[in-house]
């Protein structure tokens, strides 16, 4: 499938500093996105240092592909999941290991949500309340469960969704990186199809902005930098008072067939270039 | 109260309303509704509320249980559907109220929280578990694993059933579909059931779905038993325990 991304990181509207994090990781079609939290500019460390593991561990598969699998792992996972789940406990580790050697940065942490696309797979891993949307056929699917108090709360229908929205502890959360020593990572595999969209975000975005706007903003505008840019301007607009940080990837059938390959001739003659992206 | 009406010829030859006890459909005479008939099972079908929908469940018998002429494991009830049952038509009467109602209002206090925390352990387990005690009457009754399962009742597919393991199920002729759709003209995605956190969703692909007759345009949660009707194949959504 050809592949398209975007992204954008916004301070936002009341913050001075930025301490969300993010990559694209074009020729591995990795998307890995952090939020970071902590005192002065401590959350930034930690963001930047998770994203920062995650893709250097996730580029390593091909040169030490043998590399030792941290934390459970299903056997029937791929290479490419064993490796994305263990680069998410490293990057625990080095966080936590990091606050444990400098008492300033005590209670730093972050959440980390990333995806990695081979062909039609998805891995998925996920830790804390950042959160990766899937569009499909116009329905937007959140793909991650958030770790946060009030989430949990909605699940054990304590809270009702309008609840938690409204709840003074939707910053509190259940897991994160950096935390503690060990920590239990949301890990998944999916199948993806021409047309899906996906969408990784921190906070910022979706405390502000709802799902049904999510959705209509993804399948109004195609190209990812600018539906990325529009959505962290609709954050913006109602206040911005969180970092707002946005990662689009749109998958599309690879044109194979007669009839796109005289479409994409006839854009070439045109002198228009088509969709942006790798493979 | 909803009732039920045995008909014969046109005629109601019995009427039995549909409390909190499930009512039994069969030839044995200890059935609320006896049907003496050789096509009828001694302990055919039965009619129950769950969850405040009326359901109708057949017991394995032989020559099957029929809901508006499409036959049925498990199938949710509307005003005015039909359940067949041989040569016998029951009609469905689900006007009155049903018998159960769930309150389940409630809310927790907290002091205002603005820069984001993580609980340590011990807090993190502490109220896991104030939220497990208040949330235990919530949960599944009985704590029966229920597999949700597609149960193919017409049209080609390349399985007659699917148990949905993964959170994204999509019906298509796709190679990659979980649903294979067989046949000319079918799209690569009809449609998708998705996993959310309340529950499996139907929505659109490149086809609307229908729920119980209704198109689908948006995602649909689904109860157990409902028809489920994409690109020229009709499915029964049901709970296997």
């Amino acid at each position: 499938m050809r592949i398209a991304s975007g992204g954008v990181t916004d301070v936002g509207r009341v913050r001075t500093n930025n301490e969300d994090c993010h990559k694209i990781v074009e020729p591995l079609n990795l998307f890995v996105l952090s939020d970071g939290m902590g005192g002065e500019a401590h959350g930034e460390i930690a963001s930047a240092m998770a994203v920062e593991t995650v893709v250097k561990h996730c580029l390593d598969l091909e040169a030490n592909p043998a590399a030792k699998i941290m934390g459970p792992a299903q056997p029937n996972w791929s290479a490419r999941t064993k490796r994305l789940s263990t680069a998410i406990h490293l990057a625990n580790r080095n966080i936590f290991k990091s606050a444990e050697q400098n008492v300033d940065q005590r209670g730093m942490g972050a959440t980390l949500t990333a995806v990695w696309i081979d062909g039609a797979k998805l891995s998925i891993a996920h830790v804390g309340d950042s959160r990766a949307y899937l569009l499909r056929g116009g329905s937007l699917l959140q793909l991650t469960r958030d770790h946060s108090l009030v989430a949990e709360q909605v699940r054990r229908g304590i809270l009702t969704s309008a609840e938690a929205e409204e709840s003074d502890m939707q910053s509190v959360l259940l897991r994160a990186l950096g935390a503690q020593a060990e920590i239990e990572v949301d890990v998944e595999e999916h199948t993806l199809f021409p047309r899906d969209v996906l969408l990784l975000c921190s906070d910022g975005l979706t405390r502000m902005v709802t799902d049904p706007e999510i959705a209509g903003t993804l399948q109004a505008e195609t190209n990812p930098d600018r539906a990325a840019e529009n959505l962290v301007a609709l954050a913006n607009e109602r206040g911005g008072p969180d970092n707002i940080t946005i990662v689009i990837v749109r998958l599309e059938k690879e044109s194979k067939g007669w009839f796109s390959w005289l479409r994409g001739n006839a854009r070439k003659n045109l002198g228009s270039n088509g969709t942006a992206g790798g493979n | 109260m909803p009732k039920l009406s045995l008909m014969f010829d046109n005629k109601i030859v019995k009427e039995v309303s549909v409390g909190n006890r499930p009512v039994t459909i069969g030839r044995s005479p200890d059935n609320d509704i006896p049907v003496d008939n050789l096509a009828v099972s001694n302990h055919h079908a039965k009619v129950y509320f769950e969850a405040g929908r009326m359901v109708v469940e057949d017991l394995d018998s032989l020559n099957g249980t029929f809901v508006n002429d499409l036959r049925v494991e498990r199938a949710t009830l509307h005003d005015g559907d039909n359940i067949h049952i041989g040569k016998h038509k029951i009609k469905v009467d689900t006007s009155g109220d049903a018998p159960l109602a769930w309150d389940t209002g409630r809310k927790a206090a907290a002091p205002r929280i603005d820069e984001t925390m993580v609980l340590d352990t011990k807090e993190r387990r502490k109220m896991l578990q104030q939220a497990a005690a208040m949330g235990e009457s919530m949960q599944f009754a009985g704590g029966r694993m229920k597999v949700p399962t597609l149960v193919v009742l017409s049209g080609n597919t390349d399985q007659k059933e699917y148990v949905l393991t993964n959170r994204l199920t999509v019906i298509g002729k796709s190679a990659m579909a979980t649903v294979r759709l067989k046949g000319w003209f079918k799209p690569q995605m009809a449609a998708q059931i998705n996993q959310r956190d309340d529950g499996y969703y139907l929505g659109p692909g490149d086809k609307v779905p229908k729920v119980n007759g209704s198109p689908v345009s948006g995602p649909v949660r689904l109860s157990d038993g409902d028809l489920l009707e994409v690109s020229g194949v009709r499915l029964n959504f049901i709970f296997r325990e």
